[in-house]
């Protein structure tokens, strides 16, 4: 019984508090979704999407780059789509057999995005018939980079992000933006500004990860 | 917060290390569920693949957290499937990090000299 090395302390305090170090940064990455995974798919739908989007309806109805009309759309939900399975699944997995507040947070957060996108969707649905097309891609994607920005920030409240926080408010920021700048200029700022965000913000937060620092 | 917040004195940096804590195996159990937010449990198998322990090796060292009070362990149903929930109490937070607070303070200590 003397021998067994589950009950031998530690050596030294210095190896306790590595033990201590190594073990929290462990559990971390465990319990924490893997950023690249959370961040990356969404950027990379925004920057794909939307970029193609302003290639085919461009400013002014410019075309720059030829091609059917319902291919950008179509790439953008296809991406849309594939970001929600890949972070839903590494988000359930790092949440999985977790009980408590944090898991009624987690699931009223999530139901904060399926109403947020219910009341775009009914909104928009509405104007979509009687605007010009420009406008109604205007229309959808404005609505919806507004929800996704304002839900960041929320996010962040709730899990105390400084990260998540600034993505929110850079999201916020280039939607306002782009917006104002009218057609064709905010499907180009959300690509590269609202999607490059994204991409930052999932590295950022993937190198405090990697130490176990979330 | 409670009275037993107030108590956290400050560590003496001769205090004993708290002898619950201070055994490996117990030491990593405390720390992986002090990962968890206040007010959260993880269940057994979760916990036990985290630390790559076997169920009856686990057993034993979480009985002895319970036993210390620093451990609370719920027995629950997941629809059918029973599901052993287990969590820090509060006692068991502060213990923790008055252990942690008192390593760092040996720490210094044996640098000043």
């Amino acid at each position: 019984m003397h021998e067994d090395p589950d009950e031998r302390a530690p050596a030294s305090p210095e190896e306790t508090l590595r033990l201590i170090e190594a073990e929290r940064a462990a559990a971390q990455r465990n319990m924490q979704p893997d950023p690249r995974l959370t961040y990356v798919p969404w950027g990379v739908a925004w920057l794909v999407g939307f970029g193609l989007l302003f290639l085919r309806l461009g400013p002014d109805g410019r075309v720059f780059v030829a091609m059917p009309g319902w291919l950008p759309l179509a790439v953008l939900y296809v991406l849309l789509i594939a970001a929600f399975v890949v972070s839903g699944v590494s988000a359930a997995r790092a949440g999985r057999h977790v009980r408590g507040v944090s898991s009624v947070q987690g699931l009223r957060y999530g139901v904060s995005w399926a109403a947020g996108f219910a009341s775009v969707v009914v909104i928009a649905s509405r104007f979509s018939d009687r605007l010009p097309d420009p406008e109604v891609v205007l229309l959808w994607s404005g609505l919806s980079v507004a929800v996704v920005g304002v839900l960041y920030i929320a996010g962040a409240a709730i899990w105390q992000s400084r990260d998540m926080f600034a993505l929110g408010g850079w999201i916020t920021l280039v939607n306002i933006g782009g917006f104002l700048a009218g057609p064709g200029w905010h499907s180009l700022a959300t690509s590269l500004a609202g999607g490059g965000g994204m991409l930052v913000a999932g590295f950022v937060e993937w190198l405090r990860w990697r130490r176990g620092q979330c | 917060m409670s009275d037993e917040a107030n108590r956290t004195a400050p560590p003496a940096p001769d205090r004993e290390l708290d002898p619950v804590i201070h055994a490996q195996a117990r030491l990593r159990v405390m720390v992986a569920l002090s990962v968890l937010r206040e007010g959260d449990r993880l269940a057994f198998p979760r916990l036990q693949e985290m630390l790559g322990m076997t169920a009856g090796n686990l057993s034993i060292h979480l009985r002895k957290l319970e036993e210390a009070g620093y451990v609370e362990v719920v027995k629950t149903h997941q629809g059918r499937t029973p599901t052993t929930l287990i969590g820090l109490t509060r006692r068991g937070r502060l213990a923790f990090e008055e252990y942690t607070a008192t390593v760092k303070a040996l720490l210094s200590l044996a640098e000043e000299k």
